[in-house]
């Protein structure tokens, strides 16, 4: 087994244009999207992201915070999921019911194994 | 992470933002609606954010609740900050008071009654019809621009204006969030009732519109007036209660009138047994309520007519000396052409085609409503007069506005064009 981040981003202000009925159907898809990775022991974590992000940058040893500008594409969540290999994880990542109400972007990245490959 | 799976009931976010809208409201004044509606929208994404990724909270309801009276109080805070802010200026005010009865905030009874003053405000005389229904599903429905647009099957845009119309006027006139007291009420009463009707007849109205929706708005209808019934400040129901029959009476209908290619079915042609029948007893009951022996309205003469048909096991059982009776009523209190027109239906099943012809051809004012001539068009054909239905539904099809309407009469013509050939 192999564990995986799935990252989600999509565009920032996105949510402010669905209707209460469209979020509460989008969130019952991603609720039972959630509930089968977990009965199936695929999900380790995940965890929405808030509003709010800053970023940090050092430029010629100062450290200041960088630009940050939540209009553009943001991280919405990220899954930590454990499965067979990366083919397993994209089938995850697809199957995410996010695709069919929302511009998405899902990216895929393999974790390093503590002991090593 | 959470491993409960509870399920949210139908809705739930719609209507919870409908009562969100209503409480907060009363804090920001209807002056600040937008806010407002910018608050309870930024509180629902929360919870489908968080809900999505750690399972729905045993009390859903509570959980919206506690993150909108967040939101409100810190919005209140930075009014306060920056108190030169005249756009918050009266939202500062209210601070205390929001902290004081935060706990009983979102008691049943003050969403109750929240609800009742946002109904009296979307429905002020002041504001223009459309735009009033256009305000109610907004707020007190909790509907988007896109979903009453394409309910209305109206560009976006026109939903947006008319928005933007009923806004200005809450704020330009100060419209007060307030249910009217004493003498003031009836009035204000009877026009809220029309809004919900108009709002009922936009969803019923057979069209080839996103059924699903326009269903939606039925029901949200009812469920408008049955936040007046329910309410103890409407001490007088009986009105409310005629128009919740005459709603209850007609939905049960609502699928039986349009086949799955959304073809219009004639109440004759309509499958009875798809009719919903326990909303038909619901409507019967709401109709007791209005004690039509007592109290007398446009609504409880509709609710009666659907009542003789709902009733009726075959259509050639309906009571049609029963719904002219009621006709007849009905021109009492309203003697226009659109009454006048229905009573000759009921006029030629009870005296004969012919009668009926000669009545409707005396009204005044319907030369280009389609109706006229397809309703004088079946005289005609029950006359066998098919050379002269074929002439009047001719008239018709040019006048009928939607599509399925022209097909309907279209049907007809060829119908008679058959008849005469053989």
């Amino acid at each position: 087994m192999k564990d995986f981040l799935l990252i989600i981003k999509t565009e920032g202000s996105v949510w402010s244009d669905l209707s209460p009925e469209e979020l509460q159907k989008h969130m019952e898809h991603g609720h039972a999207y959630i509930g089968n990775l977990m009965q199936s022991g695929k999900l380790k974590n995940a965890n929405p992201i808030d509003k709010g992000g800053r970023v940090v940058v050092e430029e010629n040893g100062v450290m200041k915070d960088g630009p940050f500008n939540e209009s553009k594409e943001v991280v919405a969540g990220y899954f930590h999921i454990t499965v067979t290999d990366m083919e397993e994880a994209l089938t995850v990542a697809k199957a995410n019911p996010i695709f069919k109400d929302i511009p998405t972007r899902i990216e895929v990245y393999p974790m390093m194994p503590i002991g090593g490959n | 992470m959470t491993k409960e799976i509870n399920k949210l009931v139908d809705h739930l976010f719609r209507h919870e933002s409908g009562k969100l809208i209503a409480v907060l409201t009363k804090v920001f004044g209807p002056d600040q609606l937008e806010l407002v509606e910018d608050v309870v929208q930024d509180s629902l994404v929360e919870a489908m954010q968080n809900w999505t990724y750690h399972g729905i909270p045993k009390n859903p309801s509570g959980w919206l609740y506690r993150v909108a009276k967040n939101k409100a109080i810190n919005l209140l805070k930075q009014g306060q900050a920056k108190n030169r802010n005249a756009k918050h200026a009266a939202a500062q005010l209210k601070v205390e008071d929001l902290q004081l009865s935060s706990e009983s905030f979102f008691s049943e009874k003050e969403i109750q009654d929240d609800q009742l003053r946002m109904i009296f405000t979307c429905c002020h005389p002041a504001i223009t019809s459309d735009s009033q229904i256009a305000l109610a599903l907004k707020t007190l429905c909790g509907f988007s621009i896109p979903e009453i647009a394409s309910a209305f099957l109206t560009p976006q845009e026109n939903i947006n204006k008319r928005l933007v119309r009923a806004r200005k006027t809450l704020r330009e006139q100060q419209i007060p969030f307030a249910v009217p007291t004493g003498a003031a009420l009836a009035p204000r009463l009877k026009a809220v009732l029309e809004t919900t009707y108009l709002l009922f007849n936009e969803g019923y109205q057979a069209s080839s519109g996103d059924q699903l929706i326009k269903y939606e708005l039925v029901e949200e209808a009812i469920r408008m007036v049955h936040l007046l019934i329910d309410h103890p400040a409407i001490t007088t129901k009986q009105t409310a209660y005629a128009l919740l029959a005459l709603m209850q009476l007609n939905a049960a209908r609502f699928t039986a009138r349009q086949n799955e290619q959304g073809d219009i079915i004639t109440l004759e042609h309509q499958n009875r047994a798809e009719w919903d029948k326990a909303l038909i007893d619901n409507g019967l009951i709401s109709l007791q309520k209005a004690e039509p022996h007592r109290y007398l309205s446009k609504y409880h003469i509709l609710a009666i007519i659907s009542s003789y048909h709902c009733t009726a096991p075959r259509f050639e059982q309906t009571n049609w000396p029963g719904i002219l009776q009621e006709y007849d009523r009905f021109l009492l209190i309203d003697n226009s052409p659109i009454v006048q027109l229905n009573r000759c239906i009921a006029l030629a099943k009870v005296e004969g085609a012919q009668p009926a012809i000669e009545t409707l051809r005396a009204i005044k004012g319907l030369d280009n409503y389609h109706l006229f001539y397809s309703i004088l068009a079946e005289f005609q054909i029950e006359l066998q007069d098919w050379a002269s239905a074929i002439k009047t539904l001719q008239m018709a099809e040019p006048l009928a506005t939607l599509e399925k309407e022209k097909t309907l009469i279209q049907g007809r013509i060829n119908f008679c064009l058959k008849k005469l050939a053989s």
